[in-house]
C-alpha cells in the first residue's frame, strides 16, 4: 500500500532470529566491548559476529561498533548480547560520568579538549 | 617479572573510557555542525529502528505514515588517547523521540542546549527535560551571522536560568568557540571537586 519495502527491516531482524532486545544486562551506547576469546568454530558465526569479534579487539564502544558495522543501534545490541553469552566478548557496565571521572581523567580530558 | 606483559592491550591498568555529552536544542539550531567542528571524524551515522511505541503525531505533514521507522542519530568523537574517548551525541530533534533522549542521559557527562537568539524558546523543552534528569548542561547560544551583541546576562534572564545553568555564547562553526563550550561543560559537571576555590 505504502510503497514501502520491507527487505531491509527483514533481512535486519533475520540477523537476529527476529528479536529487537539483547539478551542479559543492558549495556549503555558507550559502553566499551572487548573481544576475549576467539575459541570458536568461525563456521558457527554469521559474518556480522565475525566483524565485531575483529573490532573489539581493540577496546570498542557499542556506537562506534553499531556504525562499523552499518546496522542500527538495537540490531547491533541483539548482535552483542549473543556475543557475550557465547563469552565472546565482554561488555562493560555502565558507569555514571560523575563516579567514573578521577582527577586525572578529568585533567587529562580537559587538556585534551584545549590542546585539539 | 613483568606476568602481566604477556598479552599486548592487558598492561594498561587503566581501564578504556568512553565519556558521553549530549548536544540537545531544537531542530535545525546547529548541533551536527558543532558535532562536526569539533569531531576528529566525520560525524559517524547509526539508526535505531523504532517500533510503533516511539511514534505519536508526526507534525511533517505529508509524510506517510509508517508502522516502523527509524530514527537517526549522529555522533562524533575525540580520542584524548587510546581507551579514552569523548562522544558528542547530538539529540533528536523531534519530541516524539523523548524516549531516545532517556537512553542517551543514563551515564552522560552533561549536555549542551544550543540555542538560537532568534528561536529561544525553542531550547526549553530540553532546558526541562535535563533539569528534571537532574543532568548537568550549559546553554550555548549559537550567535549567526556574528550577532555578538547579544547579552548573554539578558539571555539567561529571558530563559529563567539564573543560578541555573551557565550561559555561553558561541558560533557552532568555529572550532575554538566550540572548545570553549565543552570545557565549560566539563569544569561545570564534573569539575568542581578538583578546581580549588579561588584563594583571595
Amino acid at each position: 500500500m505504502t510503497g514501502e519495502d520491507p527487505g531491509p527491516l527483514v533481512r535486519l531482524f533475520g540477523l537476529t532470529g527476529g528479536r529487537a532486545r539483547p539478551l542479559g544486562e543492558a549495556f549503555d551506547l558507550v559502553a566499551i566491548v572487548t573481544t576475549v576469546s576467539t575459541f570458536y568454530e568461525p563456521s558457527e558465526l554469521i559474518p556480522e559476529h565475525l566483524t565485531v569479534l575483529s573490532i573489539c579487539r581493540r577496546p570498542t564502544p557499542v556506537a562506534d561498533v553499531a556504525a562499523q558495522l552499518k546496522l542500527p543501534l538495537n540490531i547491533t545490541r541483539v548482535i552483542l548480547g549473543d556475543l557475550r553469552r557465547d563469552g565472546l566478548v565482554t561488555i562493560d557496565r555502565p558507569q555514571p560520568a560523575a563516579q567514573a571521572i578521577d582527577e586525572r581523567i578529568y585533567r587529562e580530558v580537559l587538556h585534551g579538549l584545549r590542546s585539539l | 617479572m613483568g606476568s602481566a606483559a604477556f598479552e599486548p592491550g592487558v598492561t594498561d591498568v587503566t581501564p578504556a573510557m568512553a565519556i558521553k555529552i549530549l548536544i540537545a536544542g531544537g531542530f535545525g539550531v546547529g548541533k551536527t555542525t558543532m558535532v562536526g567542528t569539533i569531531s576528529e571524524i566525520r560525524p559517524l551515522h547509526t539508526e535505531e529502528l523504532l517500533s510503533d511505541r516511539g511514534i505519536g503525531v508526526d507534525d511533517t505533514s505529508g509524510v506517510e505514515s509508517k508502522t516502523t521507522t527509524t530514527v537517526a542519530l549522529d555522533f562524533g568523537r575525540i580520542t584524548f588517547r587510546e581507551g579514552l574517548w569523548l562522544y558528542l551525541f547530538g539529540t533528536p530533534g523531534q519530541d516524539r523521540f523523548w524516549f531516545m533522549w532517556d537512553e542517551l542521559a543514563v551515564g552522560a557527562l552533561g549536555a549542551v542546549v544550543l540555542a538560537d537568539t532568534r528561536r529561544l524558546q525553542e531550547c526549553f523543552p530540553a532546558v526541562d527535560y535535563f533539569e528534571q534528569r537532574g543532568l548537568p548542561f550549559v546553554v550555548a547560544v549559537n550567535c549567526f551571522d556574528g550577532a555578538r551583541r547579544h547579552d548573554p546576562v539578558k539571555i539567561q534572564r529571558a530563559l529563567g536560568l539564573d543560578g541555573v545553568a551557565p550561559i555561553i555564547l558561541c558560533d557552532v562553526r568555529d572550532r575554538e568557540s566550540v572548545k570553549d563550550v565543552l570545557t565549560s561543560l566539563v569544569t561545570y559537571a564534573v569539575g568542581e571537586p578538583f578546581e580549588s576555590p579561588a584563594t583571595p
